[in-house]
């Protein structure tokens, strides 16, 4: 009898972890050093930089060789190939990044990645796919037809450059369903998410709550990233060139890029913010946990490398007007300098008293930024645009101390002191209506200087190639930190889940499942930051140096540019 | 250069006198004080005399010193700020998510093993026995269980003492996070829900866990812009269990401090 038991016993023993581990699948693979929750963000954060450029550089690339035939000026079209050629060898990067990352969520996480999968099955084993295939045919088309499509046959190339950027748009609209998905699985008011779950259709998964803003902002962040990183391209080139005529080129590609950059720039807050608000529309927790919780601090080094990125922007703006010969006889309307003092107290209180939505808060600021384009010819009074300039930096200085002001410094805003807190009367600088003001005045400060430029060029002669060569650092400065804190952003995205792995629907058992500190993360996005830029500057030298010492046409002599 | 450093101590000096004279707690008054210095900074840069071209090894020189340089700049940066401490909120979501992680599949398969490790221990054990003890003692021994088998206290257990609920209450409210969005005894909120101090007094518990249950059951006086937009989330009934709710809404139910202007609760629903 005992010889019976223990033989149950054993069976027991033996059989239970087996028919078990059949149920559950693999049991996950630990990763030495990182984790696997580090693991599989270092390979994620990656995949997204790589992703991110190469559907943001066709955007750029097409526009830019849209305007070289249209301008009939060939530093557009080179400088759109040259993007593409460097596109092509990242497009490998994304592909190799992307397999390891699904090779690492399956090793780390196996049971939710089988569940993930299961969830969009259609999405991930057909649809991604079909269209990452359909992309990179129609990649390697655009480039090897470049110089067999030119002349009268170039329209036809741009309409296959519009083609690829609108299977680049579906590719990005397609992820960032179930991306999105993660954070805020579609729900209903009174039902348990799961049971909504086991009712919802692949679309109601897909357009959920959070994915069409992603959507919107990834649109203008990957414009705006693809600027930044061909600025920097253009900074290496530049250091690099060995006759005036290829630093007149890479001088110029350097400008444009970072325009183009600018324009994407501009929009980022506010898609941004929209994203944001539908995350606290979706789960009122999210907003607390960002803004005053556990990740407020990640929001205060957000606002200080945005604020170091518009003083980037500006300060680059300045020393292009630099290189304008007769811009130190432009002159500004003395409203511009005014208004440039008055926007930032009159937008806090007109955000305070009217806040988003309501459209009033348009009926006082809109006439406010847009008087001394309407009303400057009416003034007489001028002053110089380099004051206008100046001004406008100390009125950026002044946001960027408004929107690093927190409550507190505490890590955490639910038990702070109150020592440590800004006292009453003080405390409007922490609200986000002084956040957002601060935000609109960059943004109105970088147009006014933008326009400024433009007036500047109308009435001198721009010296390409003679540029300020602090401008090539300040490039490369400008891509390092657009991709610093698009890694820092996307560890805010991803760290919103909390203890889940999708919000509210499968928890993160692990005991990884925390919110990391600030510092280890910054270690992590800097050595991300790193990687990816290192990688972007050797696929930048593969892919352009060959060309740098080709004879070309003369073709960047100083002309004044309201001529062309 | 001078120059520009007198304006910038001048005006950081300035404003650090009205901050500390309006009794802005010094971590402010450095912020503001390192902006007009980073000011200085700006306006050197701007007025600087262009750097001429470098070429070659120089220039590859001169990346890497300034790679180093961001980096430097943005890792201190973070890690200079406050650090929110992992340990505070590992406790909680293990407690959070303890129930959840027994009811899973890998919570079964886990419980599972220990106890089939516990009683290979056990086999093991009894081999050991079997080979020097009688059939008496062995019988005795197999139907004494080990003491690592005892249940754990409390397990299964009424533990319906009032002390007992009252700390459940306070925990699920730590737990939960209400703090973040309600005052209570002085601590947390930031207006984004009402001040509960008073809560006791107007509504009873079984109210106070209809409001958590399903938030749109009442609406808090003044709140009606956060109740139209549902801003206090329906999850909680699904990350508490009926026991936790209801030990949340005893406590909150003891708070019945007048003196505090808790809003009245409309009934909605």
């Amino acid at each position: 009898m005992w010889h019976g038991l223990l033989a149950l016993v054993v069976l027991c023993v033996c059989v239970a972890p087996t028919v078990y581990a059949q149920e559950l699948g693999a049991s996950s693979v630990d990763f030495p050093y990182t984790g696997n929750r580090t693991a599989v963000w270092v390979v994620a954060q990656l995949h997204i930089l790589f992703a991110a450029f190469i559907l943001g550089a066709p955007i750029f690339v097409v526009i830019s060789e849209w305007l070289g035939y249209r301008k009939q000026d060939p530093r557009y079209d080179r400088m759109a190939k040259e993007i593409t050629k460097v596109t092509v060898i990242l497009f490998s990067m994304t592909a190799v990044t992307g397999g390891l990352f699904i090779f690492i969520l399956l090793a780390a996480y196996p049971q939710f990645t089988t569940w993930f999968i299961n969830q969009f099955y259609v999405v991930f084993a057909i649809l991604y796919p079909a269209l990452f295939i359909v992309e990179t045919i129609l990649m390697y088309a655009y480039l090897y037809t470049w110089d067999v499509w030119k002349g009268e046959k170039k329209g036809r190339h741009i309409a296959l450059g519009i083609v690829l950027n609108l299977v680049c748009l579906l590719i990005l609209f397609v992820i960032n369903g179930p991306t999105s998905f993660m954070n805020t699985p579609p729900k209903a008011e009174g039902i348990s998410p799961q049971d909504f779950l086991a009712a919802a259709t692949l679309w109601d998964k897909v357009a959920n709550q959070s994915w069409f803003p992603l959507s919107l902002h990834r649109i203008d962040g990957n414009v705006a990233f693809g600027g930044f990183i061909a600025g920097m391209i253009a900074a290496y080139m530049y250091m690099g060139s060995k006759t005036q005529e290829e630093r007149a080129y890479y001088d110029w590609m350097g400008f444009v890029a970072i325009w183009i950059a600018v324009g994407g720039s501009l929009l980022q807050p506010f898609t941004g913010l929209l994203l944001a608000y539908e995350m606290c529309d979706y789960d009122f927790s999210f907003c607390p946990y960002m803004m005053a919780d556990q990740l407020s601090m990640f929001f205060e080094v957000q606002g200080m490398m945005i604020g170091l990125l518009f003083l980037a922007i500006n300060y680059y703006s300045w020393l292009s007007v630099k290189r304008i010969e007769g811009a130190e006889k432009v002159r500004m309307t003395i409203l511009a300098p005014i208004v440039l003092v008055a926007v930032l107290p009159v937008t806090m209180w007109v955000m305070n008293t009217y806040w988003i939505p309501d459209p009033m808060s348009l009926a006082f600021l809109l006439p406010l930024v847009l008087s001394p384009f309407l009303l400057g010819r009416l003034v007489s009074v001028t002053v110089s645009a380099r004051t206008v300039i100046k001004i406008g930096f100390i009125v950026m200085l002044i946001s960027d101390a408004v929107w690093l002001t927190p409550s507190g410094f505490v890590a955490t805003g639910s038990d702070m002191p109150d020592e440590l807190k800004l006292p009453e009367g003080w405390d409007y600088l922490a609200s986000m209506p002084a956040k957002l003001s601060a935000i609109i005045v960059l943004v109105f400060v970088t147009v006014v200087n933008y326009v400024l430029y433009n007036r500047t060029i109308k009435q001198g002669t721009i010296l390409w190639g003679k540029i300020d060569f602090v401008a090539q650092f300040v490039l490369i400065f400008l891509a390092f930190i657009s991709t610093w804190i698009m890694g820092l952003m996307g560890a805010v995205r991803s760290l919103l889940k909390k203890y889940f792995h999708a919000y509210s629907l499968v928890s993160d058992f692990t005991v990884e499942s925390f919110t990391p500190t600030l510092s280890y993360s910054a270690w992590w996005i800097t050595g991300i930051t790193v990687s990816f830029l290192v990688i972007v500057t050797l696929a930048a030298l593969v892919a352009l140096r060959p060309s740098v010492s080709k004879v070309r046409e003369p073709e960047m002599n100083p002309v004044p540019v309201g001529v062309k | 250069m001078f120059k520009k450093l007198g304006i910038a101590l001048l005006v950081g000096g300035a404003v650090v006198t009205f901050a500390h004279s309006q009794e802005v707690p010094s971590d402010f008054q450095l912020l503001w004080a390192i902006f007009a210095m980073i000011g200085a900074l700006v306006f050197m840069l701007l007025d600087a005399k262009p750097l001429t071209t470098m070429s070659g090894g120089k220039s590859f020189l001169a990346v890497v010193a300034f790679w180093i340089f961001i980096v430097t700049v943005c890792i201190a940066g973070a890690s200079l700020l406050p650090q929110f401490d992992p340990e505070d909120e590992r406790e909680k979501i293990s407690k959070l998510l303890e129930k959840q992680r027994a009811a899973s599949q890998q919570g079964k398969a886990d419980e599972l093993i220990a106890r089939a490790k516990a009683l290979d221990e056990q086999v093991k054990a009894l081999e050991e026995r079997l080979k020097g003890l009688g059939g008496s003692q062995v019988a005795t021994a197999t139907t004494t269980p080990p003491a690592g088998d005892k249940p754990p206290a409390g397990a299964g257990g009424g533990g319906g003492a009032a002390g007992d609920v009252m700390k459940v209450g306070e925990e699920q409210w730590q737990l939960q996070e209400c703090y973040n969005c309600h005052k209570l005894r002085g601590e947390g909120g930031k207006k984004r829900g009402p001040e509960l101090d008073n809560i006791g007094t107007l509504l009873t518990v079984e109210e106070i866990q209809q409001k958590i249950v399903d938030p749109k059951s009442f609406m808090a006086e003044g709140y009606d812009k956060e109740w139209q937009k549902g801003v206090m989330p329906d999850k909680f009934k699904d990350l508490m269990d009926p026991k936790e709710m209801l030990a949340l809404a005893t406590w909150l139910g003891t708070f019945k401090n007048t003196s505090v202007n808790t809003p009245k609760p409309i009934k909605k629903k």
